[in-house]
């Protein structure tokens, strides 16, 4: 069926309309795609909107997007005007199909700049474009733009500058203010985490979807152990579903680093786990003077020391419990899918964070001498009582469940190295960190009850690694 | 036991030997029908797709098949106001594509062509205080333009327009505790980015910061049983992979890691006979991008009938003898 020029650009301009209009009829449409269909249907509209999905039929996409595609580089090249509206609707349209068109995304941010286009608008138009093309790099890279800007205006309304008036509102109490920007900033976050884990689940080990995330948190949520503290909780289920995914575990690797950096600092930043959300605005401006300031107008009372301590003895006690748990997540699923590099890469990772943390704590504590120090000092020649170590010696696990049964060091004849008979015995009873002997009797655990090649291939990897990365440092 | 290893299994009747002269025919034929819709599709990419295929065909030695002077006129309009090039006319300018304009005038020899002062001006202007680069002025930052950037200037002999101790101290923030590299501070180590990293360390003749042991290490685990390779775990291979793990293992000086052999078996296996060009990996559809990193890291390898290729800035020896620019490795 050929089309003369006049009938192409009839048919293209009412396409762009009809895109245009399906979003005004339905605001709420969550999903992009093509349909495959090679003939037009006699007069009706190749755009089908179907509860929330918009669908454009295959056979109009060769003529619609290079018409598109030129008129808006005709644009860009002042040879051709275009009204504010019309570059809304063509970029849309464009975007939509092509959302690695950079340029495209270009000609919004200028909409964005001069007031035409709402920042959330472009949020939208991009988690619709991730439905269909996950990884598109340009779109995320426009999504840090257009939240830099949003995260800009909340700094600007949050220092009660004249943007305020251009809101049209009236003089709102500090306090009411304040918190209608952490709110904002809450629920952009909250959104930005969701967006990542729609796409991270719509293409295995989604790169472009896993470092957008980190560099929300970044951005966002700088100290905020909370919500750190919340993503781990909140992932753990989907790592376990999706053994593959390095990209879903090094997330968990860069939460555990800045957990464990945040909550063995002194002072200590512990209150903005208990406290409300209010902390939240604190992420807006990212000075850490700000941070600690806004610790002290929790009401820290002077002769706060020995809390001080207390509160920085609790941080280590959670990040040991972190790392705990880390490791024994790790080791549950290196037994229950065996024979996935991800699960041995994650280990390396975790054990290499804890380990230095470890070395860190000891060269900082025992300047101090406190009961931390002594404990953490131990770790290393105190097998736990429970944990990761003592499912090694269980082989097969059933649905990834460890059975009760004795920890290891009962069976001393497996164990390659004598154990030390020191125990971690003082004090309150912390679980037990992860440590160099532990590992390799892990490793052995695996290698003696494991006939799965690739299995064995990745346990023998792990315990060069042990030998030569970490043995070899001070 | 079934393997549960992320990989492809090479058929028996895969191609076995270079199509030389099928990879030259494709590329001499691409884009001729430019209403193509594909063609449109990818035009937000065209600096980069003129000097991959230039850059195949140069190392192929067939480079005087292309039309020399309509692509110079190309980049020329090109080059927007700001100095910066853009993908395409049109277009919006960026860094990626001022590096590929730039290695394209210098395969072409005719770096005059261009205002050079106004695209280094366009470089520098992309640095920011911490010492990275953004892409454009809309402020992207990702250890790739850190790349793009000294890479331009050193062909351009104007490295020293920088500030290179800032811009090494931001790439070293993102070496990662397994050796490699990310986008930013933080994020998951990536064959590509290593490669970027490297390269811009060789560049900056900083090569002694990597920990080559290590690096080495993360970037030979990427070899798969097929003999292809990775961008990282549990990924499948893919030819390009091939080019950037190899390039950077080059640069590090631990080529020898990787097995060769079944690595070129591989890339080989990657070719179509039937159309001539690489695919990602076998009996995939073919594109300039992966014909040029199949051939380049085949060059890699030793292949005899390639001219040798340069690992860091990925063109022709030849060509960069010729521009007098040496860049050091690791043995």
């Amino acid at each position: 069926m050929a089309e003369t020029e006049g009938e192409v650009d009839v048919l293209v301009q009412r396409v762009v309309k009809d895109i245009t209009n399906a979003f005004k009829r339905n605001p709420n449409i969550d999903e992009i795609g093509v349909i495959p269909c090679p003939e037009a249907r006699y007069n009706r509209s190749p755009i089908v909107l179907v509860e929330n999905k918009l669908g454009v039929e295959s056979w109009c996409v060769k003529f619609l997007l290079p018409y598109v595609h030129n008129k808006l580089l005709l644009y860009r090249q002042r040879k051709h005007w275009l009204d504010r509206e019309a570059l809304v609707d063509i970029t849309c349209t464009l975007l939509l199909l092509n959302p690695d068109f950079t340029t495209a995304w270009n000609v919004r941010k200028e909409l964005l700049q001069c007031g035409v286009l709402h920042p959330e608008k472009d949020l939208y138009l991009g988690k619709l474009a991730l439905t269909k093309f996950p990884k598109s790099p340009e779109t995320w890279i426009h999504r840090r733009w257009v939240l830099q800007q949003i995260l800009g205006q909340l700094s600007a309304v949050g220092r009660g500058s004249k943007q305020q008036q251009h809101y049209g509102e009236a003089e709102q109490p500090e306090a009411e203010r304040s918190q209608q920007l952490s709110d904002h900033l809450s629920r952009t976050l909250h959104q930005e985490m969701k967006v990542c884990s729609d796409a991270a689940c719509r293409y295995p080990s989604n790169y472009n979807a896993w470092s957008h995330r980190i560099w929300v948190l970044q951005h966002m949520a700088k100290g905020n152990i909370k919500v750190f503290h919340d993503e781990l909780s909140s992932m753990r289920l989907w790592v376990s579903m999706h053994v593959s995914d390095h990209s879903g575990f090094h997330y968990r690797q860069f939460l555990l680093k800045e957990l464990s950096t945040e909550l063995s600092q002194t002072p200590p930043c512990i209150p903005t786990i208990m406290s409300s959300s209010q902390d939240q605005s604190s992420t807006v401006s990212r000075s850490s003077s700000h941070h600690h300031s806004h610790a002290q107008a929790n009401g820290e009372l002077p002769g706060a020391e020995a809390a001080e301590e207390e509160e920085r003895q609790l941080g280590c006690t959670t990040v040991l419990q972190l790392f705990h748990e880390e490791m024994e997540l790790c080791s549950d699923l290196i037994q229950s899918f065996p024979g996935h590099e991800t699960l041995w890469s994650h280990r390396r990772h975790v054990f290499y964070l804890w380990h230095n943390l470890r070395k860190e704590h000891q060269q900082h504590c025992s300047s101090n001498g406190g009961v931390v120090p002594g404990q953490l000092k131990d770790s290393d020649s105190c097998p736990p009582e429970v944990g990761a170590q003592s499912s090694a010696g269980q082989g097969e696990s059933v649905n990834g469940q460890r059975h009760a049964s004795e920890p290891m060091e009962v069976d001393g004849a497996s164990l390659p190295e004598p154990r030390d008979s020191k125990r971690l015995k003082r004090g309150v009873l912390l679980p037990g960190p992860p440590a160099l002997p532990s590992e390799h009797s892990f490793v052995s655990g695996i290698l003696e009850r494991c006939s799965n090649p690739e299995q064995r291939r990745f346990a023998l990897a792990y315990k060069k690694w042990l030998d030569t990365v970490i043995d070899r440092e001070p | 036991m079934a393997t549960q290893v992320k990989d492809v299994i090479i058929k028996a009747d895969a191609p076995s030997t270079l199509l030389l002269d099928k990879h030259a025919d494709y590329i001499a034929a691409y884009g001729s029908k430019k209403d193509d819709y594909e063609y449109t599709l990818s035009e937000y990419l065209r600096m980069s797709g003129i000097y991959w295929g230039l850059t195949v065909m140069d190392l192929m030695g067939q480079l005087p098949r292309m039309n020399r002077q309509e692509i110079i006129d190309f980049i020329r309009s090109c080059q927007h106001e700001c100095g910066g090039f853009s993908a395409s006319i049109g277009h919006d300018p960026h860094l990626l594509y001022t590096l590929s304009a730039v290695q394209i005038l210098c395969l072409y020899d005719s770096v005059d062509a261009i205002d050079v002062d106004k695209a280094v001006e366009y470089v520098k202007g992309l640095q920011q205080e911490n010492g990275s680069f953004t892409g454009d002025k809309w402020g992207e930052i990702d250890t790739r333009f850190s790349f793009c950037a000294v890479a331009a200037l050193a062909l351009l002999g104007k490295m020293d327009m920088i500030n290179v101790g800032k811009a090494v101290e931001f790439v070293l923030s993102c070496m990662n505790f397994d050796g490699g590299f990310g986008c930013r501070p933080g994020s998951e180590s990536h064959a590509g980015q290593i490669y970027c990293c490297t390269g811009f360390l060789a560049l900056t003749g900083q090569l002694h910061l990597v920990n080559a042991d290590l690096l080495g290490w993360w970037l030979c685990e990427r070899q798969l049983p097929s003999g292809g390779l990775n961008g990282r775990p549990e990924k499948l291979p893919d030819v390009c992979y091939s080019w950037w793990v190899l390039a950077s293992l080059k640069i590090i000086g631990r080529i020898h890691w990787i097995d060769k052999a079944k690595l070129r078996s591989f890339i080989l296996a990657c070719q179509d006979e039937e159309t001539g060009g690489f695919a990602d990996r076998p009996g995939d559809m073919v594109d300039p991008f992966h014909t040029l990193f199949g051939v380049a890291g085949l060059s890699l390898l030793g292949d005899e009938q390639i001219k040798p290729v340069n690992p860091v800035l990925c063109m022709p020896e030849d060509v960069l003898q010729r521009i007098g620019l040496q860049v050091d490795l690791l043995s």
